[in-house]
């Protein structure tokens, strides 16, 4: 029997479960039981907890950044020799895809999807209202800034639609990283284990989106917040904002709840002397759990499912997300569909993941601490950066340290 | 069981032939047996636990690998953790402000459900229903009434404020400086269970010293502070050292309300919320147990300290002064 602990629930359950159907149909020897299990961190206690028990599910759905510190810790199977011997290999799949799932010489898991992180949308319904050329989307930050400016409503002393809120992008974190490789660096330097939230681009970066904070008052702008929903209560549904990154699910979602909204998708703007066309990859990975039974079973479910053409593409068509397998038949067939060719676009151009390192939670939280303090005005973008970098290197080095000192050599190698 | 069947009860001459020995031992075994459960739960339930976080405050563990002997330094990395002394500084701020508060309400709401007055019965319940609302599900409600823009709170206040001249009315949880205000007010509108302490407490003050101080021209003031205070006090003082342990264990509203980062700016983040952060994002598991000892030392102490100067201010009936 091989156990899914999958995260898909609502309308993307039943295109999981058909997707088990159909490797079902092909595999009558395999017997998959798919159970849901949202990877959060109530659910993720109930994971580690079965892995420590040695009771773990055969085979478990990873964000893509947990992959390198759940290998830390002890709770995936490496699968390094399962990939030589199925002849699976980094050309395999999109580069960001393949390194963020490589930590310390092994392979750890397979892409499920890779989302191109971020898609930038504009209202033209908003940008025609505005004056603005709707088939003109901002391209550098100074455009962007012009745009928002001319985006932004009030009435009386209260905003009542903004045109963007870099902060507010998926999370703090995800908006730094997105910012800040946008405008020229880097958070990890693999080289010298080092942490670099505070490379001087990534400080341009967060300076820039302080600027907002300034100019919008960023409590004006969070009690603008509150009142966002989700579904059809989407803010850039009901226009109280203008332009912001959108993940390729949220393409279905605004087709689903607003099918005549006007918007357009392109590269996320950035500076002249940033990085163009600029983004990261995020989204599902699949691997086994440390001292799983049926291993080969398990392989086998992952190996169709995010390594044949067959699988990655009933993957794309049950999800709408796109597969980190380059060879899918499925990223072909939406190269000429709206809004979901330009996401290709980008994923093809995507140069960046979240830094593959044991501490990743730690230093998405300490990111977001750094944004919250500075848009708050509570600290400087450049001191609040150099305090996440020293808090997050220090719990890096603990693990550094640990990991060389105590650990085994045989642990999680393979010869 | 009856009393009288024990031996050495009710001035029997204890017997110590070899029988009576046997019979006795027979029913200290007995006893245990039947308080085996309770016994058992606790060792295995309780004390195990106690004693192996305390075994993992020294150790580096994160669950899946064996834990690693590190000796005092989790105990000794707290003392350069910003975070640790945020999130102290920001429970204290909460325990100080509102335990005190929530005392007094409760004490104010006491005293005025207890006058006699039609449909008393129906205000006691109308005060006492928000108490047994569950909390994720009173966060939630709450999250909505302190919406800044759309809030009914906001929407009380905002003509208060203008006709005063104030400006707009406070951002709540969009702003760091109300965040904390704001769970402190969500807290007082879950002060039903002490108010309901108090309210039977309030049976037990004898009527006649009322009577007696009225007849000698003591005011209503006065005979609350002279007669009901002191009958009161021993609740006053379970009410205080109750509240202060929810206090420092302060975990669920924090937690739904800023979806568990303890936001705007850290302004909400609570000791437990970071303690469950470093156990369960971080899987620092040895370093929250050393988080979770220096709570248990900090309520251990508080708690010894309420006790030991609570005699100048508790009355019991009866105690000789």
């Amino acid at each position: 029997m091989v156990r899914v602990w999958h995260v898909w629930g609502g309308t993307m359950a039943e295109g999981f479960t058909k997707l088990c159907d159909a490797f079902a149909k092909e595999h009558p020897e395999i017997e998959l039981r798919p159970v849901f299990a949202s990877n959060d961190l109530a659910t993720n206690q109930k994971f580690f907890t079965a892995v420590a028990a040695k009771r773990p599910p055969e085979v478990v759905f990873v964000d893509g950044p947990q992959v390198a510190p759940w290998a830390e810790w002890g709770a995936l199977e490496p699968l390094t020799d399962r990939c030589e011997q199925a002849g699976i290999n980094a050309d395999d799949y999109f580069a960001p895809c393949w390194r963020q799932n490589t930590y310390k010489g092994d392979v750890w898991a397979l892409t499920f999807c890779a989302d191109p992180n971020f898609g930038f949308v504009w209202s033209k319904k908003a940008f025609r209202e505005a004056g603005l050329d709707p088939e003109k989307p901002p391209v550098t930050i100074e455009d962007l800034d012009r745009c928002a400016r001319a985006l932004t409503h009030r009435e009386g002393n209260e905003l009542t639609q903004i045109g963007l809120i870099p902060w507010s992008q998926y999370g703090a974190a995800n908006s730094i990283f997105t910012w800040g490789w946008a405008f020229g660096g880097d958070f990890f330097d693999y080289q010298a284990d080092r942490i670099t939230a505070d490379d001087p681009r990534v400080v341009k970066a967060l300076e820039w989106m302080v600027s907002y904070a300034k100019e919008y008052d960023v409590t004006k702008v969070a009690s603008l917040e509150r009142g966002f929903g989700s579904a059809e209560q989407n803010p850039f549904i009901t226009g109280k904002v203008a332009m912001m990154c959108l993940h390729i699910g949220g393409i279905a979602d605004l087709a689903r709840y607003a099918p005549d909204l006007d918007y357009g998708v392109t590269f996320i703007p950035a500076p002249p002397d940033g990085e163009q066309r600029s983004s990261w990859v995020g989204g599902w990975c699949v691997s086994i759990p440390k001292g799983a039974e049926n291993q080969d079973a398990a392989w086998e479910f992952m190996r169709w499912l995010c390594a044949s053409d067959e699988g990655t593409a009933l993957v794309g068509e049950a999800t709408g997300l796109f597969p980190g397998y380059r060879a899918s038949p499925y990223l072909k067939s939406v190269q000429g569909k709206k809004h979901y060719g330009k996401f290709l676009r980008i994923l093809e151009e995507c140069r960046h993941q979240r830094p593959v390192m044991p501490v990743q939670a730690r230093y998405m939280r300490e990111l977001s601490r750094a944004v919250d303090a500075a848009v708050y005005g509570k600290l400087s973008p450049q001191a609040a950066l150099k305090r996440a970098t020293e808090a997050t290197q220090r719990e890096l080095d603990i693990i550094t340290a640990g990991s060389s000192g105590t650990r085994p050599a045989a642990s999680g190698q393979v010869e | 069981m009856q009393p009288s069947t024990l031996p050495g009860v009710r001035g029997e001459r204890l017997d110590t032939s070899s029988g009576a020995k046997a019979l006795r031992r027979g029913r200290t075994l007995a006893g245990l047996l039947f308080s085996a459960p309770a016994i058992l739960g606790l060792l295995i339930f309780t004390l195990y636990p106690m004693l192996a976080s305390l075994y993992y405050s020294f150790t580096r563990y994160s669950v899946m690998k064996p834990p690693v002997w590190v000796g005092a330094t989790n105990y000794a990395h707290l003392a350069h953790d910003e975070l640790f002394w945020k999130s102290l500084a920001n429970t204290a701020y909460y325990a100080v402000i509102a335990v005190p508060l929530g005392i007094v309400v409760a004490l104010g709401l006491a005293l005025l459900l207890n006058m006699k007055v039609r449909g008393q019965a129906l205000y006691r319940t109308f005060f006492f229903v928000p108490s047994i609302v569950p909390l994720v599900a009173s966060s939630v409600l709450w999250i909505w009434l302190f919406n800044p823009q759309n809030g009914a709170i906001n929407a009380l206040l905002r003509p208060i404020f203008a006709s005063l001249g104030l400006g707009e009315p406070p951002g709540w949880f969009a702003d760091p400086v109300w965040s904390k205000p704001a769970i402190i007010l969500w807290s007082l509108w879950g002060v039903g269970g002490s108010m309901v302490i108090f309210l039977a407490a309030l049976q037990d003050v004898p009527q006649e010293l009322h009577e007696a101080a009225e007849v000698d021209g003591a005011r209503a003031w006065h005979r609350v502070r002279h007669i009901t205070l002191p009958f009161i006090s021993p609740q006053i003082l379970f009410v205080l050292i109750m509240g202060m342990i929810g206090a420092f264990q302060f975990f669920t509203p924090a937690y739904v309300m800023t979806q568990g980062t303890g936001g705007p700016v850290d302004s909400t983040l609570f000791y437990s919320l970071y303690l469950f952060n470093v156990a369960f994002a971080d899987f620092k598991m040895g370093y929250a147990c050393a988080l979770a000892w220096i709570l248990f030392l900090l309520i251990l102490a508080f708690t010894a300290l309420i006790f030991r100067t609570s005699a100048r201010f508790v009355y019991y009936a009866g105690e000789a002064r």
